[in-house]
């Protein structure tokens, strides 16, 4: 059992709701499936409440929902459906003449749909970085994978980003 | 360093690299226009994700958060409360003088109590099992 002054998973949901949310959110890229990824972040949370060492919530949290949220896509995989999302239509053509510079006003809408055009294993990275402020240690903990693979998801993550948002 | 840093400018624009090594991306990338476009590039793509704000939940998240659906609970209500009037016809039948609420039947109203919502799914939102079932003919 939780130790006196524990957190309940009712106190983490509470005062960490947001926080979950928008991690979610980034993940997924639909109200939907957030809420549904939050959801499952808070039954193992009470699973694994009494197991929880004092020290940073936060990377706790993220480490169970990135890892919650790649469940599901392997779920996910397992089963015929369509995965490749049509061409959007906003991606932004590139300016004739400027060196690829990006247009002045990127939107976060814009930033969230480019995300979601980033494998799922590079999303992760990238939302763990420099959502929730992870050190690239701490993300291959939370994802069982050495610093380099983290470095190299990240970089081509943020890459591939950049290119998304330009047509470059 | 000779070669181009690659993921080593993320890693540049983290904090990731030792004292040494980010002397060593810096060295490079001084001198070498591809690299600097590079890390140009990475650093948008970095800082516009950084920049993205937190993103409020819906409303009525919180009370849906706090009010856990179990999935079991929505095909076993149904047949909680199928058999719990079943149980009390039983009993009628065997002792009309009498209303007992037999064990099996609290503990399926208990139970159905427990795991009964109002998330607003049309199950949960039945007559509870809690309800007196007329069983005079």
């Amino acid at each position: 059992m939780a130790g006196e002054g524990a957190p309940t998973w009712e106190d983490v949901a509470r005062s960490h709701g947001r926080f979950l949310y928008t991690v979610a959110y980034r993940l997924t890229g639909n109200r939907e499936d957030a809420e549904d990824l939050v959801q499952e972040v808070l039954l193992r949370v009470r699973r694994g409440l009494e197991t929880y060492q004092p020290g940073s919530m936060e990377g706790w949290l993220s480490r169970i929902a990135t890892n919650a949220f790649l469940d599901e896509v392997r779920r996910r995989r397992r089963r015929p459906v369509d995965l490749l999302p049509e061409e959007p239509d906003w991606v932004l053509p590139p300016t004739e003449g400027a060196d690829e510079a990006l247009a002045a006003a990127v939107l976060p809408d814009d930033v969230q749909a480019a995300l979601l055009r980033l494998p799922d294993d590079f999303r992760a990275a990238v939302v763990l970085c420099d959502v929730v402020g992870l050190s690239y240690h701490e993300i291959g903990d939370a994802l069982g994978i050495p610093v380099g693979t983290v470095r190299s998801r990240i970089h081509r993550g943020r890459a591939q980003l950049r290119e998304v948002l330009t047509g470059a | 360093m000779s070669s181009h840093p690659g993921d080593l400018l993320s890693a540049l624009l983290d904090g990731e690299l030792t004292p040494a090594e980010e002397a060593g991306v810096r060295a490079h990338t001084s001198a070498c226009e591809q690299c600097q476009r590079e890390l140009r590039l990475i650093g948008e793509g970095r800082t516009l994700v950084r920049d993205l704000p937190a993103v409020d939940p819906p409303f009525g998240f919180y009370e849906r958060m706090l009010r856990p659906r179990h999935r079991w609970a929505r095909v076993g209500v149904a047949a909680l409360v199928a058999g719990a009037a079943a149980s009390v016809g039983l009993m009628a039948v065997a002792t009309p003088r009498e209303a007992p609420v037999s064990p099996h039947v609290a503990q399926l109203v208990d139970a159905h109590t427990a795991s009964a919502s109002t998330s607003g799914d049309p199950i949960s939102e039945m007559t509870p099992a809690a309800a007196p079932v007329s069983f005079r003919p």
